[in-house]
């Protein structure tokens, strides 16, 4: 395929990826080392607000934005070099806590604290959505063939519905007392608090992520069993194979694509956490990297936002992910390269 | 496993199977469990205890209930339909619909359906067993209290059905333009083997792991004030992409293109090169070819990436909640809004309502598809 | 629900959007407003369509969009829902329109007490106040013989009482919410003990004795609440006194008529509502106000228009049809014992919330800050040094303190 008939099949998407992404992405890039601000002016400022029968009046100096002629917010805006980073990073205070050795004081810086968690939640999420999905595919296709179809229909529930609501109703489910607490109440005779210590919360956050993540694994893995070689999976029985054994020689390296594949969309996925902090309202206890990028990002109630910071969080997140993946696109790229 | 060789020992297939239905049970349960609260009263649905919730004592006294006969009734109205539109309908829409135009008579049967259902179940039902209770006695007291005013309270009061067109609207938008853009460079990427090609599904894929949040933060401020800065090319008509759905559509398609591209091209590369290479030496050229020999032949594999760009449209939350204001504020972020509202307990179990409501939709979509998902992905949308 | 229902409400609801039976006009200038989307609004909003050509959004975003909204030109939104808080970003981008003018043309019904005035020119029209007051259970304390609760040393002690005596677990309930939440609950209380949030230039000066106190007063309090208190908002305090789980919370005057909601509250007449604790000096509160402005990006004609619809939104009808959804601020709102805790705090000497600039990024600070002393990771002066040095780096990225 020349290059012409190539871009005119990849043109659109391209074009597309590059003004809603690409575009963005170079302003945050470029935000992440310059600030912008408004120039303030101080100023004795008469405020009325109203009391129950009276208003109480108050004069006092507050800061106030310049406006230019027209009545817009002058604005200046300054190279800062590394310091958004540095904001976010906090090298000095997280490096006197590591040469103190206080790995608590470490856990309560804010990045720190994120990252800590955003890579637990990430590396232990992995291979139980890995397993877990492989061990549905494996039951699902051990199954007869009369309730596959409803089986598979089921299994699906949990990755098709919208996460926000996944989320709030498992919420319900533990909250407080919630049904499931109140069953595990009952049955451990003591009273439980799901919600008020950070390894519960952690605990259901990574549970939540499974329920809702090994679906898809394993309706992938299981349209790759489908396609297992039932020769080779034969001849492995007259040799003298045991189950075990022909799994693992035979049905995993087959499925090995796919699971490179799945594990690439999770870590990708899991490193963003979000809707879980949100959901489950963890913040005082534990919070993910894409929250912190968020929390910098929205507006107080007087419309004041971090953006630079925001901007360095976000840069930081991405350069994680792409260090993660790393490892397995590797081997697209022997694939790329092999298959044609 | 046909296989008489691999048969496995009963004890075996006893623990697979026993697993399988503890999964199928943690799959279901919270789903159900919020469809449960949807029909109770306040006090009923946030209970302790979780057979006040099932059975709604309060919801009850309040004279909204349900008697055996009604359950039983119910249950057949339900099973028959699921039986109908399983059993009978394929022979019947295959018997009916001209060849090619299958879809079509998929579409009129299940909307046939859902009518019928809708008219069976509201009305004919009701009306019959408004005969019947008073006479059955025991068999026909109220047992089970159960209400519908929070549906009501959504769809009628709360005017959810216009944000449901909108959803409608927003995620029809997205899976058409995802997959007519990313079928055609999932081809061209699929049939290229370029460094190019390679760098840009890489470039993709990072574009993928973006952190969303910090981009669609960006767009708000240039989206509200596009009537300005587009003024100079588009004079007065320059629009406020703030708001419009056709704006929403368009960010949503580009944050998808990555993932759409990436399982697109695994799918083309498992259909041989050498179909549209037959084709280009009969005078084709790669256009005519895609569109004569593998438009044909591509739909398991497009149909899968339309479900998943499906999905992501519909349940977006970050997007749609910041560019579009309330006249055209799509399903999730208007459920949100009403639990972030400051509510009364009747509110949250209104919102309950409305998140099964969003939830059916999708329930039905998989009880379509599944097995095109299932032959799309055996056919290699994925590969690694 | 039968067909015929449905199809009648359909009917009736098409009917009704066009309807103007119940404003005073007909208005025939499209007008669009943004607001937050608590029941208020929502009745405001609701009385102000009757007028026609209006639709309103109460959008959950609406910070994030109105300074953007109101800074385009034409303005987005005509109208918008501001608090006294919300109303800083406005006022500071200079996109909120004098109001003085209309005021004069029709503001013949409003209370002086409305108008908010800023350098002796009229912003915005405030339309209720809300304020964080001591609610309680009076059947649970009379049973005890414990006086109603003056301070948080009261409140402590009746809590351990009730604990002692086994009527509850959990006597407390607070919106601890780890956020804004959580930042408002401090704010209260240091502000109860007399102290400041800022010295010169913006510099922040909460680490102090009176910091301290407030900390170590909420810390006192979590003993009594439910362990899951970093979690818990207004609804689910609200939710735990309905459901007769606590006794004692410092809870929003909007929630107090929930209490006595029949369709949900188990509690119903059982709530006293009292004026906030005090602290070492005025009632542990903050008083807040909502009310609307207009954006300055607009037409005379159309700023005219709405105007009279705003005014529409908050006439007597409304307030008498919505008399408990808030401590409405009109001649026609009738106060009854639901608002008499927010009546008798504002008496004790109440302050009103603070709102600055540097005040929005010092809540943020103090509310995602707080939540480590609670739980035990940092002692009181690390906490408030360690928010300081936040709000520090935040307040210099938004230009407020100088390098």
């Amino acid at each position: 395929m020349n290059f012409r008939t190539f871009a005119a099949f990849v043109g659109p998407s391209v074009f597309m990826m590059l003004l809603f992404i690409a575009f963005p992405l170079i302003s945050v890039f470029k935000q992440s080392f310059y600030v912008t601000q408004p120039i303030y002016e101080t100023v004795e400022k008469e405020t009325c607000t109203p009391g129950f029968l009276t208003q109480t009046c108050v004069t006092e100096t507050v800061s106030q934005p310049r406006l230019d002629e027209e009545g817009k917010v002058i604005t200046q805006t300054q190279y800062v070099g590394w310091e958004s980073y540095r904001n976010v990073l906090e090298p000095e205070r997280a490096w006197r806590a590591i040469s103190d050795g206080n790995w608590n004081v470490l856990s309560t810086i804010n990045f720190w604290k994120a990252l800590r968690f955003t890579l637990t939640f990430t590396l232990i999420t992995l291979p139980l959505v890995i397993v877990c999905g492989l061990g549905i595919a494996v039951m699902i296709n051990n199954a007869a063939h009369a309730i596959r179809g409803p089986v598979i229909f089921i299994s699906l529930l949990p990755f098709i519905i919208t996460p926000v609501i996944g989320v709030l109703s498992v919420n319900w489910l533990f909250r407080g007392d919630g049904i499931l607490t109140a069953l595990l109440e009952w049955w451990l005779n003591r009273d439980i608090a799901l919600f008020a210590q950070a390894w519960t919360i952690e605990v259901l956050m990574m549970l939540y992520r499974v329920w809702h993540v090994a679906p898809f694994a394993a309706i992938v893995f299981y349209a790759g069993l489908q396609t297992v070689n039932q020769d080779s999976l034969e001849s492995a029985v007259i040799d003298g194979a045991t189950r075990w054994q022909r799994m693992k020689y035979i049905v995993i390296p087959h499925l090995m694509p796919l699971i490179i594949f799945v594990s690439m969309i999770h870590l990708m996925d899991s490193y963003r956490v979000f809707e879980e902090i949100v959901g489950f309202a963890s913040q005082g206890y534990v919070i993910s990297l894409q929250w912190l990028t968020y929390d910098f990002l929205v507006p107080d109630q007087a419309g004041n936002r971090s953006i630079s910071r925001a901007s360095a969080s976000a840069m930081l997140t991405m350069i994680g992910i792409a260090i993660l993946l790393i490892f397995p696109l590797r081997r697209t790229w022997r694939d790329h390269k092999g298959g044609h | 496993m046909s296989s008489r060789a691999l048969r496995q020992p009963l004890s075996l297939r006893l623990t697979s199977n026993i697993f399988l239905a503890f999964w199928c049970l943690v799959a279901i349960f919270p789903i159900f469990w919020i469809t449960v609260m949807s029909f109770k009263s306040p006090v009923d649905a946030f209970d302790s205890n979780a057979l006040n919730v099932i059975f709604g004592p309060t919801t009850l006294s309040n004279g909204n209930g349900l008697s055996l006969l009604d359950i039983i009734l119910g249950i057949a109205v339900i099973w028959g339909t699921i039986a109908l539109v399983f059993k009978k309908m394929p022979a019947m829409i295959r018997a009916y619909s001209r060849e090619g135009l299958e879809w079509f008579g998929w579409v009129i049967g299940i909307l046939a359906a859902a009518v019928g259902f809708l008219v069976v179940f509201f009305v004919i039902l009701p009306a019959i067993l408004n005969v019947l209770n008073p006479l059955l006695g025991p068999l026909g007291r109220d047992i089970l209290g159960l209400t519908t005013e929070h549906y009501k309270t959504v769809w009628i009061d709360r005017g959810f059905s216009n944000n449901f067109k909108n959803s409608l609207i927003v995620t029809s938008g997205v899976v058409i333009l995802s997959l007519s853009v990313g079928t055609l460079a999932g081809y061209g990427l699929a049939r290229s083997g370029s460094n190019l090609a390679f760098w840009l599904l890489i470039v993709a894929l990072i574009f993928r792991a973006l952190p969303p949040s910090a981009l669609v933060a960006s767009y708000l401020p240039v989206f509200i004030s596009s009537s300005e800065w587009l003024a100079p090319i588009l004079g007065e008509n320059a629009p406020t992409l703030y708001g419009k759905p056709f704006a929403v559509i368009a960010v949503l398609v580009a944050i998808n293109q990555p993932f759409t591209i990436w399982m697109l091209r695994s799918f083309f590369q498992n259909i041989p090169a050498e179909l549209d290479e037959a084709a280009r030496v009969d005078g084709c050229n790669h256009f005519q070819a895609f569109r004569r020999v593998i438009m044909p032949v591509m739909w398991p594999g497009v149909i899968t990436t339309g479900l998943f760009s499906f999905l992501l449209a519909y349940n977006d939350i970050l997007v749609t909640s910041l560019l579009l204001d309330a006249q055209n504020q799509t399903m999730v972020p208007a459920i949100v809004g009403m639990f972030n509202r400051e509510t009364t307990t009747t509110d949250q179990v209104v919102a309950v309502a409305a998140a099964v409501s969003i939830t059916a939709p999708l329930i039905f979509l998989v009880l379509i598809f599944q097995r095109q998902i299932v032959s799309g992905l055996t056919a290699g949308a994925v590969k690694g | 629900m039968k067909l015929k229902t449905i199809l009648m409400a359909g009917a009736m609801s098409i009917a009704a959007t066009g309807a103007w039976a119940d404003c005073a006009f007909e208005n025939d200038v499209p007008l669009k407003s943004l607001s937050a989307g608590f029941e208020a609004w929502k009745a405001v909003t609701d009385a102000m369509a009757e007028c026609g050509n209006f639709s309103a959004s109460l959008d959950q975003e609406f910070r994030e969009k109105q300074p953007e909204a109101f800074a385009a030109d034409p303005a987005l939104y005509q109208i918008g829902g501001v608090s006294n808080a919300t109303l800083v970003p406005l006022l500071n981008a200079g996109t909120v329109r004098p109001l003085d003018d209309l005021v004069e043309k029709y503001g013949q019904d409003l209370l002086p007490n409305q108008l908010i005035k800023v350098d002796g020119k009229t912003m915005a029209i405030a339309m209720m106040v809300n304020a964080q007051h001591l609610m309680y259970r009076d059947d649970v304390l009379a049973e005890l013989d414990i006086e109603e609760p003056k301070s948080y040393d009261d409140v402590l002690a009746a809590a351990a009482k009730i604990k002692e005596a086994g009527v509850m677990d959990y006597p407390i309930g607070g919106t601890f919410k780890t956020g804004w939440n959580l930042g408002q609950e401090f704010v209260n209380m240091y502000l109860g003990e007399g102290g400041a949030f800022f010295g010169d230039g913006n510099m922040p000066a909460i680490n102090n004795e009176q910091g301290v106190a407030a900390l170590e007063t909420l810390k006192a309090m979590t003993d009594y609440m439910d362990p899951e208190y970093l979690v818990s908002d207004s609804t689910y305090v609200q939710q735990q006194f309905q459901q007769g789980k606590i006794a004692m919370a410092n809870l929003w005057a909007s929630r107090a008529a929930a209490m006595n909601d029949e369709a949900e509250s188990q509690v119903v007449g059982k709530v006293t509502m009292a004026a906030a604790p005090m602290g070492s000096a005025v009632p542990a509160t903050t008083i807040w106000w909502d009310g609307i402005v207009l954006a300055s990006n607009m037409s005379d004609e159309e700023a005219d228009a709405a105007f009279r619809v705003a005014l529409e939104g908050m006439d007597t009808d409304m307030v008498s049809a919505n008399n408990d959804v808030a401590v409405w601020l009109s001649p026609a709102y009738s106060a009854g014992d639901l608002a008499a805790g927010a009546a008798a705090s504002a008496e004790g000497g109440a302050k009103a919330y603070p709102a600055s600039g540097p005040m929005g990024i010092m809540h943020t600070s103090l509310g995602n800050g707080l939540a480590d002393y609670l739980t035990g990771a940092k002692d009181a002066p690390t906490t408030l040094a360690d928010i300081e040095a936040d709000y520090i780096t935040a307040a210099k990225e938004a230009g407020l303190i100088s390098n």
